[in-house]
């Protein structure tokens, strides 16, 4: 499906906190053109109310980190990056 | 020589002949007068619960470019002659290595600062997580990580 003139269409792919919040690994959200990562993560929050604990999220757009509140275009990949836990 | 690797699967044997020179602790050229082989494992408990393992999962594209830039980084920081980092995804059972750092310099002090740096960046910019697994087979999210007391 393509969006609609004023929508744009992003992939959330989810990992860690937030895929344990949303209780998916992806999902695709609309959102109005010229929306930015900022209320992309206020609506990510919203959806997962109180199952996401207040921890910051760092945010990537298309596989890069990206830097607060970045304009998001049709089609981008966005995964919201809880604390990190490697090593 | 930089190399890093995050892999589904086990560690290489340390004396495993038939393993990738740059994986293994072998290079014997006499250029370095330390050799720092670090391992991280998994405890025996997650944010105070008892676990079985862990379950580690990493957003790939990224965790692969960020590992290799953090390694990248340290040593251009430090004098130190190589970096070898294997991190594992997959489930890992408590007491097994998760992940590998070899590094090798002319002189110890360099190559302990550079370790030191390259696992806490590590440790805040590459995007891995970990599950806890119970001996109930229940599956949690950590919540450590960075800025945390331990992650």
């Amino acid at each position: 499906m393509t969006a609609l003139p004023d929508t744009i269409r992003v992939r959330l792919i989810c990992f860690s906190l937030v895929k344990y919040a949303l209780g998916k690994d992806q999902l695709t959200v609309e959102l109005p053109t010229g929306a930015t990562t900022d209320e992309l993560e206020a609506h990510v929050r919203q959806m997962a109310g109180d199952r996401l604990p207040a921890v910051p999220l760092r945010v990537a757009v298309n596989q890069r980190y990206a830097p607060a509140a970045a304009t998001l275009t049709d089609g981008d990949e966005v995964v919201f990056i809880p604390p990190v836990q490697g090593g | 020589m930089v190399e890093t690797r995050i892999i589904d699967g086990p560690l290489p044997p340390l004396d495993d002949a038939s393993a990738p020179a740059e994986l293994v602790p072998t290079l014997r050229d006499g250029q370095d007068g330390a050799e720092l082989l670090f391992h991280g494992r998994v405890r025996g408990t997650e944010g105070g619960r008892p676990i079985v393992a862990l379950d580690y999962e990493a957003y790939l594209p990224l965790a692969e470019t960020e590992l290799r830039a953090v390694a990248d980084d340290t040593a251009s920081r430090f004098p130190i002659r190589s970096l070898v980092c294997l991190h594992r995804i997959g489930r890992i059972e408590v007491g097994e290595a998760s992940m590998r750092v070899i590094i090798r310099s002319p002189h110890r002090t360099e190559g302990i600062q550079a370790l030191a740096h390259f696992i806490e960046q590590l440790k805040d910019r590459v995007p891995i997580w970990k599950w806890g697994v119970t001996a109930e087979g229940e599956r949690f999210p950590s919540r450590g990580g960075h800025g945390a007391p331990h992650p």
